[in-house]
């Protein structure tokens, strides 16, 4: 068995170059989503179908009057207690031996709970056409370049990463390296951390923020709601045994509802063709 | 050509051989993971070296290409500079050949009119030399207050900075030494 | 570049300044990173703080235009501090030299100035000689008229408050930058000073470099690992087309184009004023004749001065840089432009008058990958009624860097082949294929005539192949010379002939194809020590990587720091040795005269703290307002640099405060390049920043009731554009002495052809320049900003 590796970002090694950006399309084929006018340098409000990381720009004025400006590598964190995994009905996404959370697209739906369900609102809905002309949807999110990783190769965004601002590497030898970062960064940025949340058991994307979670819109201590857990562990397993699946299919989107509930008023996937 | 290239791996073992041995182990969907495996974009491809046209860092790209097509670009790991990385240009330089934007054929815009038309190589290249000589024949001067100068005034060259040292060489032979131009200038100016 | 991207890993303190390597030289960073992670410091001089300025350990404020007072001011904490190099100052500049009596300097101007001309009279500036005309020094460096003296008396007036007054620098962070960056005079420490078109792009440009240089020299960093005046060049081979004479005023290798001057009209005349009596341009003889005898072949004899008159001589005293260019196509002097990949209409200053020109002309060729705003200027989206613009035009497809091979020269001046990954796209071609075919096709037309003209085109010899695909090898072979009855390749420029015997098509390259092996196609990327790299390509000249790299050595030979050795001298082996290929003869001794002068261009060998000559505005960089500006200049009375050329009267209107309050400047994106051809084309990078916009602060916008994602208007006394508002804590309002001035910045990549289309900057940017380099004023303008 292989050694856990992990997709580490420290956020203040970062220049904001967006080479992760448009490496992330390169490798993986991805088209342009161009948005309107954002008022600040970022191309996009958040990550998307086609386009599964951003770079979040933020102007920031530190609690003692100090400016900086915040960068940040946004993509899905592979989380190892997946929200997305748990709430899916169709068993379409999983972990695979390298820790990344993939989509399977043959089983995929397009139902949108794990859109709906995702802790960091990285998943979203991509529309494509048949050959008939019919749309369909599928769920769509960065992959850790887990193709990439079967090869020995890293993931196109890592690779591209000038300042080491993304890396790949054994876990254990990471973490222990972000502490000594985190201790030479504090006199500039007294308020770094390490996140790395263990209410989801931890991430296969572990950041070193310069700021508090939230000031990067990320959730301070983020868990899996219970409801998932049921749904996923219990319910599903139990029910597909008891009722056969295309009963459980209506089970499950009566359960989806109540996560949506939890979870609040939903944004919706994107349509791009 | 021989080149030789690497590619910047994070596993020293043969990563496709783990990632098999590591599939029957953990039992994760077969199917799906072997396809994409077998799709690996660049799995039959041997890729060039070449160096980013854009700014003067001056780093080492591979370019993935398939007969009739560029497939996939990326640093080059054995580039001193910039080691496998690259910047948002360097990684696009793929769409320099795949937008769509790209003028394949030489085109022609006749005095007064509102648009292209698509003419082939000689008649652009014929049309080209005609008007240089006209010009030159027309403005060329042998002496000035008595002094050989062998120039013309009235053809002005611009660019360069993107070209290759060969293509520079050449063109400042042609328009300086072989056709007496005195306005020759280029983006090292502005 | 002295030096070269990865020597920035050695530098103890870097000093950005009219640069952005994080946006727009981003792998410069993987380099500069590793400076940081060892303890280095990071400064960002800049009017916005930029992404580089996130990078840095300090940032300091600039209003555009005032690199002379800010640096003139570090000048003069370093040597008020004590804090220069001083046996590197005593012995490798030439601070000990002494000035002639007629050295004058009053009130912003130097002695000799003529106001018709706007001309000074460069020979008051003179060294003072002895009868044989040996430069009279001062070791000791007291003499009142010795350079080191001269220095210190004109930038005793650039003090802190006075500086900080018209830069807009906070006090306490210019302090700590003149500390920080004054802490490299240290013998052993490193400093960089990294610059690009932020520096250049000025009334006062070159004298703003000048400025970099004199405080390099003082502090010991030029010749140094981690030091150097690194200019940061903007596109892959503008070293490489400068190199090869892409310019009115060059030849290949930094020859000058002959003039139709008396003195000029025979080759030995010539020769004699381009030739200086000391340094390495002794050796330009050689380097002329073997380049003329690779122009002209068979038709270079002794008998027609190696085929001299050929060459067209310019007229005397004319300028035809490039807005000059303009200024003549404006008066209807050009008939044909030929462009090969350019586009003026987005990256001209004042491009709308630059535009409008181009319709008088009879034709224009443009080659180029994408349609450009230039090659479509007649088109009714430039805002021209087609119909009336009578200009044929031919646009050639040329295909992209990787369709084709050949080589470039990136910034450290490394010559870096790049190998043909596919074939040309549909049916375009290479450039140099392209200028081959139209060479063939003009010597077809010219073959039977006899005519001046004619005569000229058909003694040039063109031998690269009989067809149209031209033979890459032999322009290669041509470009490193050869001899010209063996044809066997030349191995070194100190190989290179006057009598004919040699050809060189550009010597400074001299070197790179000695016989079989193309030097620029090198790839062993093996550290033989300080990441020099000496077997990866070819670096111009002679594959030395730091240029002036005696200077990295003490007065014995000893590298100053055992952390940074470049070449020592190695008395056993009786020769240099270390980590580069010495500036010079490597067996040169102690016992050479010239063993302590490390600055081997230079007449008399030393660094040049005072310019004697070549400078038009004076021999020390004196502070002087941009040409559109928002205050008088706390220096002296004089305005603007009193040696800038107008042009065009009408080609450049100008602004006045009154109406234009604000100061704007121009600058690039990581994202995007140049004027946006190869980048508003590519889907991905257009996605990335899609918009034109305009960053002003916030207390601009609260002033003109400007919202966020409002559009506004942007007017100078050239013209308007409309773009987004981007309102930023990144641009801060200047407090300076007499008023508090805003400041707005704005991106000049865009137009309106491609896929990410905007409003184009250079409508608003004034039509002058620099004094000795003419390149255009971008930098600092005056405007005014309205919401739409």
């Amino acid at each position: 068995m292989m050694a856990d590796y992990i997709k580490f970002v420290d956020v203040t090694k970062c220049d904001g170059c967006r080479a992760c950006m448009v490496a992330c399309k390169n490798w993986n084929d991805l088209p342009t989503v161009t948005e309107e006018y954002s008022g600040s340098i970022q191309s996009h409000a958040k990550v998307n179908a086609h386009t599964w990381n951003v770079i979040t720009y933020n102007e920031h004025e530190t609690a003692n009057g100090g400016f900086e400006w915040l960068f940040r590598h946004q993509s899905c964190l592979h989380c190892v207690e997946a929200a997305c995994e748990k709430a899916c009905p169709e068993d379409a996404i999983s972990h695979t031996e390298f820790g990344s959370v993939v989509i399977d697209h043959d089983k995929c739906v397009g139902c949108g709970y794990c859109v709906q369900n995702c802790t960091f609102d990285v998943v979203e809905l991509a529309t494509y056409k048949d050959k008939h002309g019919k749309e369909y949807r599928r769920a769509q999110k960065c992959t850790l370049c887990t193709d990439r990783l079967e090869q020995g190769l890293e993931p196109a965004c890592v690779t591209a990463c000038h300042t080491d601002c993304l890396i790949y590497d054994e876990k254990e030898k990471v973490l222990s390296e972000a502490e000594q970062r985190l201790a030479k960064i504090k006199e500039r940025f007294p308020n770094a951390n390490i996140y790395n949340p263990q209410g989801i058991k931890g991430t296969t994307t572990v950041y070193l923020l310069a700021d508090k979670p939230s000031v990067y819109g990320l959730p301070e201590n983020p868990k899996v709601p219970l409801s998932q857990i049921v749904w996923k562990d219990y319910a599903q397993p139990l029910g597909k045994a008891m009722f056969g699946v295309t009963t459980m299919a209506v089970v499950g989107s009566v359960i989806a509802h109540a996560m949506n509930r939890e979870k609040g008023e939903h944004k919706g996937g994107q349509d791009h063709e | 050509m021989e080149v030789n290239v690497t590619r910047r791996q994070f596993l020293k073992l043969s990563g496709a051989v783990a990632a098999t041995l590591a599939v029957v182990e953990l039992g994760f969907d077969e199917k799906s993971v072997k396809a994409q495996s077998e799709e690996f974009k660049i799995a039959k491809l041997t890729p060039t070296p070449t160096i980013c046209p854009y700014c003067s860092v001056g780093c080492g790209i591979l370019v993935y290409a398939n007969e009739d097509d560029v497939v996939y670009t990326e640093g080059d790991p054995d580039h001193p500079i910039n080691e496998g990385t690259l910047c948002s240009k360097g990684t696009t330089v793929r769409q320099v050949y795949t937008s769509e934007k790209r003028v394949t054929k030489p085109m022609y815009r006749a005095p007064g009119s509102s648009k292209w038309e698509e003419v082939d190589w000689d008649f652009a290249l014929d049309k080209v030399a005609k008007n240089i000589k006209e010009t030159r024949d027309k403005t060329f001067m042998e002496k000035e207050n008595g002094i050989t100068v062998n120039r013309t005034d009235a053809i002005a060259y611009l660019g360069g900075a993107a070209l290759d040292n060969e293509e520079c060489h050449l063109l400042q032979k042609l328009f300086r030494a072989g056709l007496g131009l005195s306005y020759i200038e280029h983006q090292a100016r502005i | 570049m002295t030096n070269h991207w990865n020597d920035l890993q050695f530098a103890d303190v870097l000093m950005v300044i009219g640069a952005n390597p994080a946006e727009n030289h981003p792998i410069s960073f993987r380099w500069i990173s590793k400076a940081l992670e060892k303890g280095g410091k990071l400064i960002s001089v800049d009017p916005r703080y930029t992404r580089t300025s996130q990078m840095a350990n300090v940032y300091g404020q600039l209003r555009s235009g005032t690199d002379i007072a800010f640096i003139g001011g570090m000048i003069n904490y370093v040597l008020e501090n004590e804090l220069y190099h001083k046996e590197y100052v005593a012995h490798y500049t030439n601070a000990a030299y002494i000035v002639a009596d007629t050295y004058k300097f009053e009130d912003g101007m130097f002695s000799g100035y003529d106001e018709a001309t706007r001309k000074y009279d460069q020979s008051q500036w003179a060294f003072k000689t002895d009868e044989e005309g040996n430069v009279l020094t001062d070791p000791t460096l007291t003499d009142p008229n010795c350079v080191y003296q001269l220095m210190k008396k004109h930038y005793a007036r650039y003090d802190i408050d006075t500086v900080v007054g018209v830069t807009g620098t906070d006090k306490d962070t210019y302090l700590d930058i003149c500390k920080t960056y004054g802490s490299t005079g240290e013998v052993g420490k490193a400093g960089t000073i990294l610059y690009a078109m932020g520096g250049t792009q000025h009334t006062v440009g070159t004298q703003n470099i000048r400025a970099y240089a004199i405080l390099q020299l003082l502090l010991g960093n030029i010749g140094i690992a981690g030091g150097g005046v690194n200019a940061l060049r903007g596109e892959s081979n503008v070293q490489g087309s400068t190199d090869f004479g892409l310019l009115y005023h060059n030849v290949p290798g930094y020859m000058e184009v002959p003039t139709g001057s008396e003195g000029d009209s025979t080759y030995q005349g010539f020769l004699e004023r381009i030739t200086p009596t000391s340094g390495y341009w002794v050796n330009k003889p050689k380097f002329y004749t073997s380049m003329l005898k690779s122009f002209y072949g068979d038709n270079a004899t002794v008998d027609n001065e190696f085929g001299y008159h050929f060459m067209p001589k310019i007229a005397p005293g004319k300028d035809y840089s490039f807005m000059r260019l303009f200024d003549a196509m404006h008066r209807k002097e050009l008939e044909g432009l030929i462009l090969f990949g350019s586009n003026p209409v987005v990256g001209g200053p004042n491009s709308f008058k630059e535009q409008a020109a181009m319709a008088n002309l009879k034709w224009m060729v443009a080659v180029d990958l994408f349609e450009t705003e230039t090659s479509a200027f007649w088109q009714k989206e430039a805002g021209n009624d087609p119909a009336s613009v009578q200009t044929e035009v031919i646009f050639l497809p040329a295909c992209s860097s990787f369709e084709k091979e050949g080589s470039v020269t990136n910034s450290g001046r490394w010559m870096q082949y790049r190998w043909q990954g596919i074939a040309p796209k549909g049916e375009s071609r290479a450039d140099l294929e392209i200028t081959h075919m139209l060479a063939r096709r003009l010597k077809e037309l010219y073959k039977n005539e006899s005519t001046p003209a004619a005569k000229q085109i058909n003694a040039l010899y063109w031998n690269y192949g009989d067809d149209d695909h031209p033979d890459i090898e032999l322009v290669c072979k041509d470009i490193n010379g050869y001899d010209w009855k063996t044809k066997k390749q030349i191995q070194s420029f100190g190989d290179l002939q006057d009598d004919g015997s040699t050809t060189a098509g550009c010597w400074i390259y001299t070197g790179f194809y000695p016989e079989n092996e193309n030097l620029a196609k090198r790839r062993d990327n093996t550290n033989e020590g300080m990441s020099n790299f000496l077997n990866w390509s070819f670096a111009w000249p002679a594959n030395r990587r730091i240029l002036y790299n005696r200077a990295s050595a003490d007065l014995n030979g000893k590298a100053w720091s055992k952390e940074r050795v470049g070449i020592e001298w190695n008395a056993q082996e009786g020769k240099w040795t270390g980590y580069d290929i010495p500036d010079f003869v490597a067996t040169k001794g102690p016992d050479d005269p010239t063993f302590n002068d490390p600055f081997i261009m230079m007449a008399g060998g030393k660094g040049a703290i005072y310019a004697a000559s070549k400078l038009n505005e004076g021999p020390f960089p004196e502070h002087y307002e941009p040409y559109e500006n928002p205050i008088s200049n706390a220096f002296s009375s004089v305005q603007l640099n009193p040696a800038v050329q107008f042009g065009e009267e009408e080609m450049n209107a100008k602004g006045e405060a009154d109406k234009y309050p604000i100061v704007a400047t121009t600058y690039r994106l990581s994202e995007h390049w140049q004027s946006g051809a190869m980048t508003r084309n590519v889907p991905w990078l257009a996605e990335l920043v899609n918009h034109m916009f305009i960053e002003i602060s916030e207390e601009l916008a609260k002033e003109k009731g400007i919202k966020e994602k409002d559009k506004v208007i942007v007017a100078t006394a050239r013209g308007e554009i409309e773009a987004y508002a981007m309102i930023t804590k990144r641009f801060k309002p200047y407090k300076l002495k007499e008023k508090t001035v805003h400041h707005i910045g704005m991106p000049w990549h865009f137009g309106y052809k491609g896929i990410a289309t905007g409003a184009t900057a250079n409508r608003l940017t004034p039509h002058i320049g620099c004094a000795n380099s003419t390149i255009p004023e971008y930098k600092a303008f005056l405007c005014d900003v309205r919401r739409v």
